[in-house]
């Protein structure tokens, strides 16, 4: 959409400052449009999802744009080993957005890129914080970690891309499973048993501890262990830990004297001065994890007091939707995983 | 397939890959191609037939523009004597500074100042509606606008949907007993406005301050809700691929009204399926 005009701007701000407020699709200004979750729908990622907001019902096809076209995200998390240098914690998180043209068909390929780049910078700038990452991304302390790629590909864009984009991120990183490791360590042979030509059938030791009791291992200090291996065990693995702190994103579209959520393309043209806020409510309670303004104007501080006090509920109310939808998609999870399990084994 | 259902030229949808007809008694056309001397669908969509011609003409695709069509298009461009128009083709159609109606009558001759003041006339991102006047010879379109039903477009909202759902019609203006106007633009985009009073002045009465203007009229609150609801209704519609009438129009909207719903619940819930169920039983 090469944009609109300015009948159509005018028609949509005056529509929304009309008394009550009346958007295009009829929703009241704090509606937003159905929105869908999927989980582990990239075979070979470690957690992924797809998220759309705004198309009418799963299974009918995507029609042509203003029809049926919604909002459409994939984000994907894969795990790689990555070596820790000195004075790091270990682990990371790592964000990329890639566009797909064909969501942007209007856009030349650096304005594409543009996009990108700053979709990636904001997604970094919340979700790649060290104060969201998660423990257990350490595999050796001080030597291995693994590194969180978290690659999203906007599929389509009708509006709120944005909120889009951290649903997704939220329910891919839900959806991650940390592979469980063993931790190895080579040991100089004759160290434990004193016959010194032995040979090597246990110069690589498996270590244990993380499994199992080792009576015999207590001394062993934890930092001498070097490098890893999987376990091979029928899980997938653990949960990422601090999984109740990824954020979501509430963007809120500012028109003075009123606010609106969940905005089309066609209305975030009339209305470009947004609020991106990314609350994450563990334990129920609520933590802003960033907020960021975006468009041409100007709001004076007063207004973003209550603005920020509406977005946390609104936020609270997408968290809680969330949480039931990704409590459903893990339980089909498992339910599909013993599926395969079992029915592999009978045929 | 044989011929006898060609010949009686009824309507027949092809899957890609059935095969129509022989090749030896037929020419392929558009959409469909040639293999071990059959003719062979490539597109979904309807088979038509002209003599010893055979064609698919697929049932999802651009518009495909015919001569006389009223279209609904977008300015993306303003070019030296023309304007560049998005009209949902495969190619941008071109509007030319000589086939609008400019200030001070139709016979006016197109002066110098006309071409450095394009912009005041349409500038990028308006909209207007035109009819497809002829085709260039790489098959672009070129539009008019010399009459008083055309030109720019205001005090509403767009609505697109796939250019086969609308048909050709007696009149694509077509005027709602709500108080809303609505212009089918063959190319699939749909324009929904407030209702407006019949110009009964002529050509020398051309106002060119109404007609290039800017702004919105005052729209009062029913009426804006009025074209949110049948915005609403051709949405869904069109979501259920659904061929778009007046009547059917008219059906759904007073089918809405008796129903006595908001029109978020036509986009959110099930009641769109309703809605097609009971207007299309009624047909």
């Amino acid at each position: 959409m090469t944009g609109l005009s300015k009948v159509e701007i005018s028609y949509i701000r005056s529509s929304l400052l009309s008394d009550p407020p009346l958007r295009a699709d009829g929703r009241a200004p704090e509606d937003f449009r159905p929105i869908a979750v999927e989980t582990g729908v990239a075979p070979l990622a470690n957690g992924s999802a797809r998220v759309s907001i705004g198309q009418p019902r799963a299974g009918r096809g995507h029609e042509a744009e203003g029809a049926g076209g919604g909002t459409e995200v994939v984000a994907a998390v894969k795990l790689e080993v990555d070596g820790v240098g000195d004075d790091e914690e270990g682990g990371k998180v790592i964000c990329s957005v890639s566009c797909s043209p064909a969501a942007y068909p209007h856009l030349s390929s650096p304005a594409l890129d543009d996009l990108q780049s700053d979709l990636t910078s904001l997604l970094g700038s919340v979700l790649s914080h060290p104060s969201l990452c998660p423990q257990n991304l350490v595999i050796v302390p001080g030597q291995k970690a693994w590194a969180l790629r978290l690659d999203t590909i906007v599929f389509a864009d009708a509006g709120n891309v944005v909120d889009c984009l951290m649903l997704a991120c939220r329910a891919a990183l839900v959806d991650t499973r940390v592979p469980s490791t063993r931790s190895v360590e080579y040991r100089a042979p004759g160290r434990q048993s004193g016959t010194l030509n032995e040979v090597p059938d246990d110069l690589m030791d498996v270590d244990q501890s993380r499994n199992g009791p080792s009576s015999m291992l207590e001394t062993r200090d934890p930092s001498s262990a070097v490098d890893f291996e999987l376990a091979d065990y029928w899980d997938e693995g653990k949960v990422l830990e601090s999984r109740d702190s990824w954020p979501v994103c509430v963007t809120l579209n500012m028109l003075p004297t009123i606010h609106f959520l969940d905005a089309t393309s066609q209305e975030e043209t009339a209305v470009p001065l947004r609020l991106h806020t990314m609350f994450s409510f563990p334990g129920g309670k609520p933590t802003s994890h960033g907020m960021r303004m975006a468009g041409a104007g100007t709001s004076d501080m007063t207004q973003i007091g209550l603005l920020l006090k509406h977005a946390e509920k609104y936020a609270r109310n997408m968290w809680i939707g969330l949480e039931a939808k990704l409590a459903e998609e893990e339980a089909r999870r498992s339910v599909k995983a013993r599926e395969k399990f079992y029915g592999g084994r009978r045929r | 397939m044989d011929l006898d259902d060609l010949e009686t030229g009824e309507y027949r949808l092809t899957c890609p890959g059935e095969t129509i007809t022989s090749a030896h008694d037929f020419m392929r056309g558009h959409g469909t191609y040639v293999d071990d001397e059959l003719v062979i669908a490539s597109v979904a969509g309807t088979v038509q037939r002209v003599n010893k011609l055979v064609t698919v003409r697929a049932a999802r695709s651009r518009y495909n523009a015919e001569v006389g069509d009223l279209v609904v298009g977008r300015i993306t461009e303003v070019q030296p004597r023309r304007w560049k128009v998005d009209a949902n083709s495969r190619q941008d159609a071109v509007l030319m500074l000589s086939s609008v109606n400019l200030p001070g009558g139709v016979q006016r001759r197109k002066l110098e100042s006309d071409e450095l003041q394009m912009r005041t006339f349409f500038e990028e991102g308006d909209l207007l509606v035109a009819e497809v006047q002829a085709f260039f010879a790489d098959g672009a379109m070129s539009l008019h606008t010399r009459s008083l039903k055309f030109g720019k477009l205001r005090n509403g909202q767009l609505v697109v949907v796939p250019p086969v759902l609308v048909r050709r019609l007696k009149s694509h203006f077509i005027a709602l007993p709500c108080g809303v106007d609505l212009i089918l633009g063959l190319n699939g985009y749909i324009w929904v406005c407030k209702h407006m009073q019949d110009a009964d002045h002529g050509d020398e009465g051309f106002d060119a301050e109404a007609v290039y203007s800017n702004q919105n009229d005052e729209i009062d609150g029913p009426t804006r809700l009025a074209i949110s609801r049948v915005s609403s209704i051709i949405r869904v519609l069109a979501d259920h691929f659904v061929p778009l009438t007046d009547t059917l129009f008219l059906e759904a909207y007073n089918w809405l009204i008796e129903q006595e719903v908001n029109t978020k619940d036509l986009i959110l819930g099930d009641l769109g399926d309703a809605m097609v169920a009971a207007t299309c039983s009624v047909r």
